[in-house]
């Protein structure tokens, strides 16, 4: 078995600013009440970080928007083969929705797309927990005791087609920091031969 | 004199869809013995009553004009509860003493605002429900517990908690939805008409039973009458319509999470794989309750502008709602 993963490029869809330094709290406001994660307790930006094996571009941190609040755009991919979408995500309380996956044969299909609050919450979809911030970051203060949580989820890409684009759901409640594609290769054996 | 209830503190009990009216109803249920989860999940049921909504955390529909909360949040178990309000201005413990000194837990209604361990402290206005399990007049403390994030057990000065429980709770442009509502020193008595028997299939199926009947007659068309308003009023440039629908969409979007919470465990403890999925699919009607609550509350500022996506988010709970009730009847041919 062998995989190709492709991080992707999502850099012109960034709408929202969602990580905030302590100095600048109020520079972030991932949910209405102007609530950030907290900068300090995740990568720099723009490294290429590995959750559970995946490797994800982590957006820009302190310099503009660094996620994308989802509102049916669509993005485009590399097009090819692939079997999953790896996302790191959060949502403005646990929430799913569904993104389609369009293909070059003009084939569309709908796959969930299932996130856990970002707030101090469990993985109740059974997604990994990318990072945390251990603390809140609100507009006028850190508060300690609740976390803000990034979560690593996945959708599958189940038609054997060539993916060329996903759509997003048209759901403000749900945020994407960075989107990798990955490909999974059965190799013939001599047994299966 | 101390007043403290005896035992340990109480359970802080807690689910992230859930609000300080769930939580602090499931401590008193668990300091009762009884499984919250069992009690506040058992029903299920759609009810909209326009022009009732108040914007507080713990704001939850009731059909008889919110004498009952209890009964509202659990119809099928006898929990009842009564608001109260200190009946002397010179004695405003009197009632709290008693029922203390009677090894009971009282809610109390507060502004986060004057709460040091609530993260609004200070800086924006919010009711919100906390349970008072100790007063110390002695040394000026009183003990409360909050399980909601950051979740709190132990002493906060009284003066700091009458500034709280006393709160006129004045309109606050942080929290739209929370603010603009008087405290007034509310407390709430909680209590069981007896202890909740084992849940079994045949019980669980009669909840059920009923409860579906109630959506058959009136809660399927009672959402879609709900539904056709918020839209109407958001298409009108209505910023009210979204300023209620946060507040009220959260009970119905908690009664659905336990309901279904509750279904899957029974499912997986009874070896059901039926009753499991039915589970998942009223589980589904509260994260699509997410998708229409936080649409509403980042499209405060226009509601026009976001009539479109919220009628579509009022298109897709329907289906959730309709694909739920299907499932739930469906098990056992209910």
């Amino acid at each position: 078995m062998s995989f190709l993963l492709e991080p992707v490029d999502i850099s012109g869809h960034l709408n929202n600013t969602g990580i905030s330094a302590a100095t600048d709290t109020k520079s972030g406001a991932f949910n209405v009440w102007g609530n950030s994660f907290a900068a300090e307790y995740l990568p720099g930006g723009g490294d290429l970080v590995h959750v559970a094996g995946v490797p994800f571009r982590f957006p820009p941190v302190g310099d503009g928007p660094d996620n994308i609040r989802c509102a049916g755009q669509f993005l485009t991919v590399p097009e090819g083969r692939y079997d999953w979408v790896h996302v790191l995500a959060a949502a403005e309380r646990r929430c799913e929705d569904v993104v389609e996956t369009h293909y070059a044969d003009g084939s569309v299909d709908a796959e969930p797309l299932r996130v856990s609050d970002f707030w101090a919450a469990p993985a109740w979809f059974g997604e990994v927990k990318a990072f945390e911030s251990l603390v809140m970051h609100y507009p006028h203060h850190v508060q300690r005791g609740v976390s803000a949580v990034m979560w690593a989820q996945r959708v599958p890409v189940t038609r054997r087609a060539d993916l060329t684009g996903l759509r997003l759901p048209r759901n403000a409640a749900v945020h994407l920091f960075a989107v990798t594609l990955q490909r999974v290769t059965l190799q013939r054996t001599e047994a299966g031969a | 004199m101390t007043y403290t209830t005896t035992g340990a503190e109480p359970e802080l009990w807690y689910r992230d869809l859930i609000s300080c009216l769930q939580a602090t109803f499931g401590t008193l249920l668990a300091r009762e013995g009884a499984d919250p989860l069992a009690v506040l999940g058992a029903g299920w049921r759609f009810l909209h009553i326009p022009g009732d909504v108040r914007s507080e955390e713990f704001y939850y529909p009731c059909p008889d004009g919110d004498a009952d909360l209890g009964a509202a949040l659990a119809p099928h178990h006898g929990l009842h509860s009564r608001w109260w309000q200190p009946a002397d201005e010179d004695d405003l413990w009197a009632e709290i003493r008693e029922r203390l000194a009677a090894d009971r837990l009282v809610i109390a209604a507060v502004d986060n605002f004057h709460l040091p361990f609530r993260p609004a402290y200070g800086d924006v206005h919010a009711a919100h429900l906390v349970v008072v399990y100790g007063l110390d007049e002695v040394r000026g403390l009183v003990y409360v517990s909050d399980a909601m994030p950051p979740a709190f057990s132990g002493a906060v000065p009284i003066e700091a908690f009458l500034r709280s429980w006393g709160s006129a709770n004045p309109t606050d442009v942080q929290d739209a939805f929370f603010s603009d509502s008087r405290i007034g020193r509310r407390c709430l008595d909680v209590w069981l008409d007896a202890p909740p028997a084992p849940l079994t299939p045949e019980l669980l199926a009669g909840c059920i039973r009923a409860d579906s009947e109630i959506f058959a007659d009136a809660g399927l068309a009672g959402f879609d009458a709900f539904a056709a308003d918020l839209v109407g009023r958001c298409r009108a440039g209505d910023a009210g319509a979204l300023r209620e629908l946060y507040p009220f969409g959260w009970g119905m979007q908690a009664q659905a999470s336990l309901h279904g919470e509750l279904l899957r465990r029974c499912g997986r403890e009874w070896g059901d794989p039926a009753l499991a999925g039915a589970g998942r699919a009223v589980e589904s009607v509260a994260h699509a309750w997410t998708g229409l609550r936080i649409t509403g509350a980042h499209g405060l500022g226009d509601a026009e502008a976001a009539s479109a996506d919220i009628a579509h988010h009022a298109t897709v709970l329907r289906g959730r709602y309709g694909e739920a009730v299907d499932a739930v009847t469906s098990w056992r041919g209910l």
